[in-house]
């Protein structure tokens, strides 16, 4: 492939269970951490499970300045929180951005189930005159990106990727389009998404909630965890960057998307394997060179087995050799948000050569029998990291950071 | 920029209230025909008088010879039909599909927010053990991608795109970037929406239908326009890249030259309404298409009948390309059919170019004399080398693209 512009990452925002802030985050993770605890944004008396990875004592009057927080539902809010740190972590002045290059791709499941589920509140309760016009103008996924181009000023690209599990990563390989394609120098891009009851409920239909805790790839694993957060990072062409002497994580180095077109909601494997190998292509690098793995690592027994498999057929004998670890462990999954508060995390792992645990990891399963980081956070040689997300709907996406060096 | 991928149109395929035939279709727009009339999705007297535009009693399984179309919803299965008559009109076969990944890059706004609505009523009043775990996989926001292309074979880039009423637009753009990056050499792109309770409560409670409307659609530009009606439908393109439909022998019938998007971050917090950022998103499109404003021959627009969003989208184009350009909307005999609209849009563009026949704009009668642009309601006789299709969302999301036949 001839040059193209090269995608750096320049500002990290998070805002998980487990911290708020790239460094807070960080800090929690390499310390293994846990986001889980029992539920309280509804109640789940009538559930066989109770637990979830809510954002405790998020108040978004700290970051949502232009427009009303009130006026917003809570996906956008962590947004904007997670859009706010990110921007400030890059050391960018919004005001001072062209706004005319500077856009915004975001990644979520649900966009704002909370203005549905008020909708169908009001409705069962025969008080459907009562619904006014926030439903349609906060409900629609695609408010989130709105509500972070407003908040700030930014007239570029504008969209939102809802291809739920898997939605961050479609965001963040979509950012790196726009500025390569020049329609954008500066790209906020990311997922957010709320802890809501119409989630929970379906993963608790379908029995894949872990009653007590998130064990991926251990052998009495139980299920995934529901949980919630927001990660942005900004994207910016690697020219712009370094002439403006910012501090760069990483770059945005390729990435892969395929759908396995076999089962809405169990992984089939291939196209896992197939959404790596275009990565790594694009990428233009080989198996053995990748230092970390970020796992879906959902901790249900089909995922954790059926992604194990798709790693050692995009990675053959170097599989065994690569660290691979799932933070889903201590966050729990936070669907669309999810791979990018997991490409937030491979970007630091690229940084600092550390590598996140899987916690709760205490007993191997024949089944997956690769280097997933237990327990305890490693230090070792990251120059290449690799970001895997699966989706309901077969959507599959594999992104690569690299270590930047001038 | 140098030596960039072609992009063509080499199939496509729509189903709306107007017919599942692109001929007919336009046909039907350039005869002023509509078929508006009382919802029967949901319960007509929940807004007596108020008339929307269904695709006439839809049975995806008039189209699909086999299988099984009951794990689908209505979004699934208009998206499913949209794609079963998109490729057998381009001749991808399922033979062909199984050696050449093909994907698909869908835009909608709610997909469905019926089918998420009703899984939240029931597990609220019967309890979330009584929630079918069958719809929650349908719950999320891209469940039709993910049905479709299990159903078709699409194992390529599975991309869903929300960005309100311009989704199927994006799609577009989304899928020709694609291509040219050489990430892919054929994708369908689309959309896909259907009409709800949900939907249509919502909008009406924020006054963006015309009140009552009867019998009437939609009055787009005109100077008494009060509001859009619902509509609905599923409508895809083939693109390829030129080079590799020339390869497999296929017919071409556009090429899809340019695209271009902008936001307007003062929607939300100022009452002005501008035309500004269309404006740029059709310059951005135009330049990307090599092509200068003087040569479009036709606009076809996304005016709704909304007093504030023609005035916008009227003055975006007058800005962009001058008042010379005749300009149509189909949405007065469409309906608002939100993602599927920019696919229908691109059709009809795609056969005005081909026949020689311009829509007229039906209900327009008296041309709001503040929009200064040709519109007019009579179907008119054209030459038009280069079509625009714009689209603008009243949260701010702005795009077009260009399609040439040349």
């Amino acid at each position: 492939m001839e040059q193209r512009p090269r995608v750096v990452v320049t500002g990290i925002g998070v805002v998980t269970s487990v911290g708020v802030g790239v460094d807070a985050f960080w800090r929690a993770l390499l310390a293994g951490a846990s986001g889980i605890s029992a539920v309280e944004s509804f109640d789940t008396s009538r559930y066989s499970v109770h637990i979830g990875g809510e954002v405790k004592n998020f108040d978004p009057r700290g970051y949502v300045e232009r427009l009303r927080p009130n006026a917003m539902g809570r996906a956008s809010q962590l947004a904007i929180a997670a859009a706010r740190l990110a921007l400030r972590d890059a050391g960018l002045d919004p005001a001072a951005l062209d706004p005319l290059t500077t856009g915004v791709s975001m990644g979520t499941t649900s966009g704002e189930p909370s203005l549905i589920e008020v909708f169908n509140d009001k409705d069962l309760a025969g008080n459907r005159d009562t619904i006014g016009p926030e439903f349609i103008e906060q409900y629609p996924s695609h408010v989130i990106a709105a509500h972070l181009a407003s908040e700030f000023g930014f007239a570029g690209p504008n969209i939102v990727i809802p291809t739920a599990c898997a939605a961050g990563n479609y965001a963040l390989a979509h950012a790196s389009d726009n500025i390569r394609s020049g329609e954008a120098d500066v790209m906020l891009a990311g997922g957010s998404d709320a802890f809501s009851r119409i989630t929970y409920t379906g993963f608790a239909r379908l029995g894949a909630i872990a009653p007590e805790r998130c064990q991926p790839f251990d052998k009495n694993r139980k299920g995934m965890v529901p949980g919630e957060g927001a990660a942005i990072l900004v994207l910016e062409r690697r020219d712009r960057a370094i002439a403006r002497g910012a501090t760069i994580y990483a770059e945005l180095a390729g990435y892969g998307l395929t759908c396995d077109a076999n089962h809405m909601t169990a992984p089939q494997g291939d196209g896992a394997a197939r959404a790596m190998q275009i990565a790594m292509a694009d990428a233009g690098v080989r198996p053995d060179e990748i230092g970390y793995i970020s796992a879906h690592g959902t901790g249900t027994a089909v995922n954790d087995r059926v992604e194990t498999g798709a790693v050692k057929q995009a990675f053959g004998d170097a599989a065994y050799q690569v660290p691979m670890s799932s933070i889903k462990s201590m966050l729990g999954h936070t669907m669309g948000a999810a791979s990018a508060i997991e490409a937030a995390a491979c970007t630091l792992a690229v940084r600092d050569d550390r590598i996140p645990p899987t916690i709760h990891h205490e007993t191997a399963d024949p089944e997956c029998d690769l280097d997933y980081v237990p327990n305890i956070a490693r230090q070792t040689p990251v120059e290449l990291a690799m970001n895997n997300a699966y989706a309901f709907g077969g959507n599959n996406a594999s992104v690569i950071f690299r270590k930047h060096r001038l | 920029m140098t030596n960039r991928r072609a992009v063509v149109v080499t199939g496509m395929g729509a189903i709306c209230a107007l017919g599942d035939q692109p001929a007919r279709i336009h046909d039907a727009l350039c005869e002023g025909r509509s078929r508006f009339a009382a919802p029967t999705v949901f319960p007509a007297d929940i807004a007596p008088g108020y008339h929307v535009a269904e695709v006439p009693d839809f049975k995806a399984e008039a189209y699909v010879k086999t299988g099984n179309v009951r794990p689908l919803d209505r979004t699934g299965r208009l998206a499913l039909v949209g794609v079963e008559l998109t490729l057998a009109d381009c001749g991808w076969t399922v033979e062909r599909r199984a050696s050449h990944p093909l994907g698909l890059i869908l835009g909608t706004m709610f997909c469905s927010v019926r089918t998420i609505g009703e899984f939240d009523r029931r597990a609220q009043q019967a309890g979330p053990e009584y929630a079918s775990p069958m719809d929650f996989s349908n719950t999320v926001l891209n469940a039709a991608a993910g049905q479709v292309a299990i159903w078709q074979k699409l194992r390529g880039i599975n991309t869903t795109l929300s960005s309100g009423a311009t989704s199927g637009v994006h799609a577009v753009g989304y899928a020709m970037q694609m291509i040219r990056a050489g990430r892919a050499d054929a994708l369908l792109a689309g959309g896909a929406e259907e009409i709800c309770y949900e939907s249509f409560h919502g909008s009406r409670q924020a006054a963006r239908l015309a009140a009552p409307n009867g019998v009437g659609g939609p009055r787009p530009f005109d100077a008494a326009r009060t509001g859009t009606a619902m509509g609905e439908g599923a409508a895809f393109l083939t693109l390829e890249a030129e080079e590799f439909a020339a390869e497999r022998g296929a017919r071409v019938l556009a090429r899809v030259a340019g695209f271009g998007s902008a936001y307007d971050p003062d929607t939300r917090s100022a009452t002005t309404p501008s035309g500004r950022a269309l404006a740029l998103a059709i310059a951005h499109a135009l330049k990307d298409a090599a092509v200068g404003a003087d040569q479009i021959g036709v606009v076809v627009s996304s005016a709704s009948g909304s007093r504030e969003l023609d005035a916008r989208e009227g003055a975006g184009i007058a800005a962009a390309v001058g008042t010379r350009a005749p300009v149509t909307a189909i949405k007065s005999m469409t309906g608002e059919a939100l993602g599927s609209s920019g696919a229908l849009q691109a059709l009809t563009a795609i056969e005005t170019m081909r026949t020689g026949r311009l829509p007229g704009v039906a209900g327009l009668g008296t041309l709001d004399p503040a929009i200064k642009i040709d519109a007019s309601p009579q179907t008119r006789t054209v030459s038009a080398k280069h079509a625009l299709v714009t689209a603008i969302a009243p949260e701010g999301n702005c795009c077009a693209i260009v399609l040439s036949m040349d």
